[in-house]
């Protein structure tokens, strides 16, 4: 019997464009190798100077492929919402009102308790100027926070920039890291699901060695010494926490009633996350990503499973959290690269669009609507008019999470979303 | 860089950036012969078009119903036929010795990136692979034309749902922004009258035959980059190459991939001249003999694959023949890029994406896998001092640095842990 290799699976029946992270195709070039500090401190560091309790952490939730926000946060009241696309409308009754116009849908009942619980912050109609249609292009301006100029770098890598180097304080799961946390001076250290194990013995010691410098090295060889050398940096301090159970989630029921099938990825991922935060990682920032959102066909279902693994998995997170005392310093921000349009193509799917919902969740923040709801009679294009700018989010979460100048961050963006408590 | 040592980076480049690295002996035998006869040897034009003979995949027709008796023994054929595509595609990359013709295809794969993951069938993704191989160094309208007829890029951007009655855009947008123009150079009008143009197509999705279907074809005109008309799908991709950013974009798109993601193409450089009449072997050839390879600055980082073909090379190993299947599908998935799975239609990253600290683990325990495989009885002739000298020519790596050297010191006495080392140092993981 011939072993066979998996077979990769077809997701939901469309595309994958999304799955991991996406590109240095869409130009986001890369950081400088950066120095560091030796495996023994910063080895020191996470176990002497555990993030102190209270101090604000954050969590990125992307969502690749371009999530339909109008199937998300759902004009529900609106005719024009119903007429523009027949085919992939659910049916009012279904859905979980939030306000008089405005439902969730029905598969994301845990953000709608938070939500209840005043802990779901929804900006609306999130975009920048002249939206751009190309996944690559519009990750790419969401990731460096900058839709005009070129950046090499992520808006979270550039407040990396502002910390110690610490490979440790901003920390993507999955093995690649996305442009996000690209900083000039030091990038995010990235994290596979399964961990990492630290090479042993003389193999142990020789790639000690490998991890160095060399003054001989170009910028490229320096980086390759340098993940060397985070691996064991990271897996010092990772591996003994992650062979732990994760933190229990004790006030949601252990049964699951609604769809059945094992952990999805995102749920896999903030488990890492919640056992790390628990063990009191250094990390102020962390990411994780789910794909399959770009939805050009069928998308009714296939949405509604996707949304609904979001907010499972979040909620589970969230709820984790409590019995590690941080629950409170937790803010999750979630996003994608546009929403899409507003009437539906052929196929029962929507093609690329502008503006979306982003959401903010948390004990922090201050919940309900933020930004005003684009309007299904002005369409731009026949697409979503933007009435809140990105930066507006980000320079608010720098500044209220992370405690840093926001507005430098982002080429001294002035704008701000006011959604969080103090 | 003395002459010497600059001999040693053009040659090594000409290795690892037009191939995926040499074979024992011929990196020596290339210093020798030197850059000149080097160059004149990768550009000679390919015998065929492929050197292992690809798999025979039958067409596996209809799926059986869900929880029939059928069905298991369909899913098993499907996994199987996968496998021996994936088997036969590495083998092909370690065996040919056509490698620019190979690492080519290699880069039209991550241009017109489609993946399996939604075609679902290894048969129209071999199909696509023998297209790519046929064009790889030929002429990119012709290709272009004839990538729009391939049944795996119509299924991986919903041509087959592109209709008159209801246009869906993902394969006119991508045609414009990822294969031919680049973003930016064109408008969303554009994309919408072109999407118009590609409609009236579908798929057999167990082949990937693509054929027309006049019921659902957009017969009226249709305005593409100023172009007014009722036009062929071929006919307006033909217009949309014939644009002067398409020259350029292509160019860019070789540089990125062959040279550098960090600096970018020069304004003045010939291979964007030599790319006039859309012949790709012209504007390789330009590049290669340029003085391009010879320029410090332009190193890059191997991909995963292109890192475990070059050590399966340099060590004989045949990939199908590595004890399983699954582990090797499994190492590279781990790194992030196992063929005919691209992640997105835009490819696969670049450099410092592959640098990870989990990618410096799981190259590691690959390296490990793949190197306890290798016959080491030549290595293992050689003195425990000379060893590194000897490692730096089978590799085709320009020099060890004083950090690798010293790494290596702890481990010569044994040859498989020097291996290991020298495969995951900076100076093998980067193609300098």
């Amino acid at each position: 019997m011939i072993e066979l290799p998996r077979v990769p699976g077809q997701e939901l029946g469309m595309s994958r464009v999304t799955r991991r992270q996406f590109l240095k195709y869409s130009g986001v070039a890369a950081a400088a190798a950066a120095p560091l500090l030796t495996v023994d401190q910063i080895a020191q560091a996470a176990i002497t100077r555990p993030l102190p309790l209270g101090t604000p952490i954050l969590v990125v939730v992307t969502l690749y492929g371009g999530n339909d926000g109008l199937n998300t946060v759902i004009p529900y009241q609106d005719s024009a919402y119903y007429n523009a696309r027949p085919g992939l409308t659910y049916k009012p009754e279904t859905l979980l009102p939030l306000s008089s116009d405005l439902a969730l849908n029905a598969s994301m009942t845990g953000i709608k308790s938070l939500w209840d619980a005043n802990k779901v912050a929804i900006v609306r109609g999130v975009g920048y100027p002249k939206p751009d249609r190309s996944h690559f292009s519009s990750m790419a301006i969401w990731q460096t926070g900058s839709p005009a100029a070129h950046l090499n770098t992520g808006w979270l890598g550039r407040w990396l920039d502002t910390q110690a180097i610490d490979p440790m304080t901003a920390i993507s799961l999955g093995g690649v890291l996305p442009p996000l946390l690209v900083g000039a001076k030091q990038s995010g250290s990235a994290l596979p699901l399964g961990g990492l194990s630290i090479p042993q013995g003389v193999i142990g010691t020789a790639c000690q060695r490998l991890s160095a410098t060399s003054p001989s090295d170009n910028p490229l060889m320096a980086a390759a010494a340098t993940s060397m050398r985070n691996l064991f940096n990271v897996s010092d301090n990772v591996q003994p926490v992650l062979a732990k159970p994760a933190p229990v989630a004790d006030d949601l029921p252990t049964i699951d009633g609604g769809n059945a099938g094992g952990d999805t990825n995102l749920s896999q991922q903030l488990n890492v996350v919640a056992k790390l935060i628990a063990a009191g990682s250094p990390t102020r920032a962390w990411s994780v990503s789910l794909g399959g959102f770009d939805t050009h066909a069928n998308e009714a279902n296939a949405q509604s499973l996707l949304l609904g693994t979001v907010s499972k998995s979040i909620t589970t997170f969230l709820s984790q959290m409590k019995a590690s005392g941080r629950s409170k310093d937790i803010t999750v921000l979630v996003y994608s690269e546009f929403g899409r349009r507003v009437m539906a193509n052929g196929s029962d799917g929507t093609d690329h669009g502008t503006a979306g919902p982003v959401f903010l969740i948390g004990d922090r923040v201050n919940g309900g609507f933020y930004g005003d709801q684009p309007s299904l009679s002005k369409l731009v294009d026949g697409d979503l008019a933007v009435t809140t700018d990105f930066r507006d989010v980000y320079s608010s979460v720098l500044e209220k999470v992370l405690g840093a100048p926001g507005g430098k961050i982002l080429n001294n963006w002035k704008g701000s979303v006011n959604a969080f408590k103090s | 860089m003395d002459s010497q040592q600059l001999q040693r980076l053009e040659i090594a480049r000409l290795f690892h950036r037009t191939g995926f690295g040499p074979k024992p002996g011929e990196f020596a035998a290339a210093l020798s012969a030197g850059v000149v006869a080097t160059r004149n040897k990768v550009l000679t034009p390919p015998s065929k078009v492929s050197f292992v003979t690809p798999p025979v995949l039958t067409d596996l027709g209809p799926r059986p119903a869900a929880n029939s008796p059928a069905v298991v023994d369909y899913s098993q054929q499907l996994r199987y036929q996968i496998q021996l595509l994936f088997l036969w595609w590495l083998d092909e990359m370690v065996a040919s010795p056509h490698t620019l013709q190979e690492k080519m295809t290699w880069f039209w794969h991550g241009h017109w990136a489609t993946s399996i993951a939604k075609v679902n069938y290894a048969l129209p993704m071999l199909n696509q692979n023998v297209t790519m191989r046929k064009y790889s160094l030929g002429n990119f309208k012709e290709f272009a034309k004839a990538m729009f007829s391939d049944g795996a890029l119509q299924v991986w951007l919903d041509g087959q749902d592109n209709t008159a009655k209801a246009p869906n855009e993902n394969f006119s947008r991508e045609m414009m922004e990822l294969f031919t123009l680049g973003v930016d150079h064109y408008t969303e009008k554009d994309v919408k009258e072109l999407a118009r143009a590609f409609t009236g197509y579908q798929v057999a999705r167990t082949t990937g035959a693509v054929f027309y279907n006049a019921r659902r074809r957009d017969t009226s005109a249709v305005t593409v980059l100023g172009k007014t008309g009722v036009m062929s799908p071929e006919e307006v991709i033909s217009h949309l190459v014939s644009q002067n950013d398409s020259q350029l974009f292509i160019a860019e798109r070789i540089w990125y991939r062959f040279v550098s993601s960090r600096e970018s193409l020069p304004d003045e450089h010939p291979m964007i001249r030599a790319f006039a009449d859309r012949d790709v072997y012209a504007l390789m050839k330009s590049l290669i003999e340029s003085s391009t390879f010879s320029q410090e600055q332009y190193s890059m980082v191997k991909s995963p694959v292109e890192w475990f073909i070059g050590l399966c090379r340099a060590l004989s190993i045949t990939p199908s023949q590595l004890p399983s299947p699954t582990k090797l599908y499994s190492y590279l998935e781990m790194l992030s890029q196992v063929p005919f799975s691209p992640p997105n239609v835009g490819g696969w990253p670049a450099d410092e994406a592959w640098l990870s600290s989990a990618s410096a683990q799981f190259r590691l325990s690959f390296a490990t896998h793949v190197i306890a495989q290798a016959n080491l009885v030549e290595l293992t002739a050689v003195s425990d001092v000379r060893r590194p000298a000897y490692l730096a020519d089978l590799l085709g790596v320009v020099e060890w640095s004083p950090r690798t050297a010293n790494a290596m010191r702890g481990v010569r006495d044994n040859p498989q842990k020097l291996l290991i080392i020298a495969a995951c140092s900076p100076e093998y993981v980067v193609s300098q």
